[in-house]
């Protein structure tokens, strides 16, 4: 309870941060709406071009949608536990932050939750967009997909406290942030099947999207809500995510841990 | 200064305190034969104990080791060696408990959120602190209140002048009503007016006798140090040089004073002439005051000795009537001033 109450002060802060800056949200709604503009007449090339092998891929416009939604998701669970720490650091704020009962990881988790909310809200538009003016239908379980993107979400997260301990440490920014970001959108299949890597760029290529966790919470989210599969057929992609957790949790909250010790330890954990 | 006792309990521990400040990646470092500096000592072997109610000083010069004594009370930094405890409860074992019983208000202007108001922040920390909503609002308002605030509240942070950023400061570290608080140069940037009645709130704090504030009070104002603290402690390359009460602090620096008294009609010739008979190892001066036949006696006695009655019993027969006394004994700075020199002179002498 107090958790959550302490979770909803930092909501309501970072809500009212941004109302201040009316304008950018607009902006910001605006361009999604561009964007999705955009790739329905990019879509309009590839009609009746689809290859057969990809039944993911025969609405485009639905797979890239779905795809920039969840890889926005994605990159809001990685990038914001990153940054958390060094936002409030290099605002000055981190020391009275520290200041009341409240301990580190529950900074790095509050802190991240207003851009979860920000997340789901333009993931949502982008999907919204979709149906409301292309005519992009979405069926299947939206519960499962659901499940898939908090798995998924959560495996990223791990990574995101990983990072956040690198922050801290070095008080640089993170380094895996721009390898995930960047890697995420060639390797995961966020525009393009991930088979045709294969095809084009040999298999050693191909293996570094096997190691991405979005690439398996993509496919399964698709696999859910373009091609209406129920979860005895994802069930691959969601246990390899399963896997990923049980690994990554234990080990980034223990780095994270020993990150925070030697911080207080060395007196850096407010400089940046 | 407020009634301090020594038979109050003890609420600040500072046992055997040492701060070195490690070389980060001491080991990569050695490995890629890179040039590092050595570690920081910044407190060795720091201790003393602050009871309930008590106003306590730290003084030293920069550098000197104040801030990180400050940031180790209030759990932001842990010591290499040593204990404290606030309350009974350690500052690294029990740190969220420790927290929950200080505020801390410093001189920083950025540890608020400019775009929010001074209301919208304050919820914000009394939310974090655990305060629910009506509660919170109370508070709120009872701070703006006791800190005059109470126009500002709906202004963004950032349009606040430095001053009221700064009562602002102290006014969070009171919201959670702490038992102790760590106040890092609550007045710096305060104008006369507005720096006394943040001292006088500081002192009703440290003297409300439903909930006595134990106060811990670091500032380059010695001054304001004099005037409110209970005890002093002076802090030098990490060490505490000295403590004690800001009387005994001036009393063990110097047992002389300096008196000056004027007096009128002009009847120098005669004082000068008793004074040289009464005292031949004394030395005075004695100069022309003003221009209404007033005459300035200065001399230096021992703190309390007969020397001061002896000087009056003079003018008083030289028929001399005395208009002003003033007596002036060591202050703070000048004790300061001198654990400052013996410092440097100790460095020198190193070097």
């Amino acid at each position: 309870m107090v958790l959550l109450s302490r979770i909803w002060a930092f909501v309501a802060r970072d809500w009212l941060v941004t109302v201040s800056y009316r304008m950018q949200f607009f902006l910001r709604v605006l361009s999604v709406l561009i964007a999705v503009t955009t790739l329905f007449f990019i879509s309009k090339i590839f009609v009746g071009f689809t290859d057969v092998r990809f039944a993911e891929w025969r609405d485009p416009l639905a797979a890239w949608l779905t795809g920039l939604a969840v890889l926005n998701y994605f990159m809001t669970g990685f990038s914001s536990l990153a940054n958390a720490i060094r936002q409030e650091q290099m605002q000055g704020t981190l020391e009275s932050v520290l200041m009341t009962p409240i301990s580190v990881p529950t900074v790095v988790v509050a802190s991240s939750a207003w851009d979860f909310v920000e997340a789901t809200f333009f993931s949502l538009l982008y999907l919204i967009f979709g149906w409301l003016f292309f005519d992009v239908h979405y069926r299947g379980s939206a519960l499962l997909a659901l499940v898939f993107l908090l798995l998924t979400t959560l495996v990223l997260s791990c990574l995101g406290i990983l990072s956040a301990s690198f922050a801290m440490v070095f008080k640089r920014g993170d380094p895996f942030g721009i390898l995930l970001g960047t890697g995420s959108a060639l390797f995961s299949g966020v525009f393009f099947p991930t088979q045709l890597i294969n095809q084009h760029a040999g298999s050693g290529v191909a293996s570094i999207s096997k190691i991405l966790p979005p690439t398996y919470g993509l496919d399964g989210i698709r696999r859910v809500l373009i091609e209406g599969q129920g979860f005895s057929q994802v069930h691959e992609p969601f246990v390899t995510l399963l896997a990923f957790l049980a690994v990554l949790l234990p080990f980034s909250l223990w780095v994270f841990g020993r990150a925070v010790r030697r911080a207080k330890r060395e007196g850096s954990l407010i400089q940046y | 200064m407020s009634e301090f006792s020594e038979d109050r309990s003890i609420t600040v521990s500072i046992d055997h305190l040492s701060k070195t400040y490690p070389v980060p990646f001491l080991r990569l470092k050695k490995f890629f034969r890179r040039k590092f500096k050595p570690p920081v000592e910044a407190l060795r072997d720091v201790s003393f104990q602050i009871r309930e109610g008590e106003i306590f000083g730290l003084i030293g010069p920069n550098g000197a080791g104040k801030t990180t004594l400050t940031k180790i009370i209030a759990t932001l930094i842990q010591p290499t060696s040593g204990e404290v405890a606030v309350r009974g409860n350690d500052t690294v074992r029990d740190d969220a408990q420790v927290r929950r019983d200080i505020g801390l208000a410093s001189a920083e202007e950025r540890s608020f959120y400019w775009r929010l108001t001074a209301e919208q922040n304050l919820l914000f920390f009394a939310r974090l602190y655990g305060l629910s909503g009506p509660e919170a609002k109370r508070r709120i308002k009872t701070s703006f209140e006791m800190f005059e605030l109470e126009e500002l509240a709906r202004r963004r942070f950032a349009e606040l002048s430095t001053g009221n950023k700064q009562r602002l400061a102290v006014a969070r570290a009171m919201l959670a009503k702490p038992p102790v608080l760590l106040l890092d140069e609550p007045t710096r940037s305060l104008d006369p007016i507005a720096a006394a009645r943040l001292r006088s709130t500081i002192s009703s704090l440290a003297r409300a006798s439903d909930s006595r504030v134990t106060i811990f009070l670091t500032s380059h104002n010695l001054a304001e140090v004099e005037e409110l603290c209970d005890r002093v402690a002076i802090i030098g390359k990490g060490q505490i040089r000295a403590l004690d009460t800001p009387h005994n602090l001036r009393a063990t620096h110097t047992r002389n004073e300096e008196v000056s008294i004027i007096f009128s009609p002009d009847v120098a010739d005669s004082v000068n002439l008793a004074l040289r008979q009464t005292f031949t190892d004394q030395s005075f001066t004695l100069e022309r005051a003003s221009h209404d036949q007033r005459w300035l006696l200065k001399f230096s006695r021992e703190a309390e000795d007969e020397t001061l009655d002896k000087v009056l019993s003079v003018l008083h027969q030289s028929r001399a009537i005395v208009r002003t006394i003033e007596t002036k004994r060591a202050t703070l700075l000048e004790v300061l001033e001198q654990y400052d020199e013996s410092e440097r002179d100790t460095r020198g002498r190193r070097n």
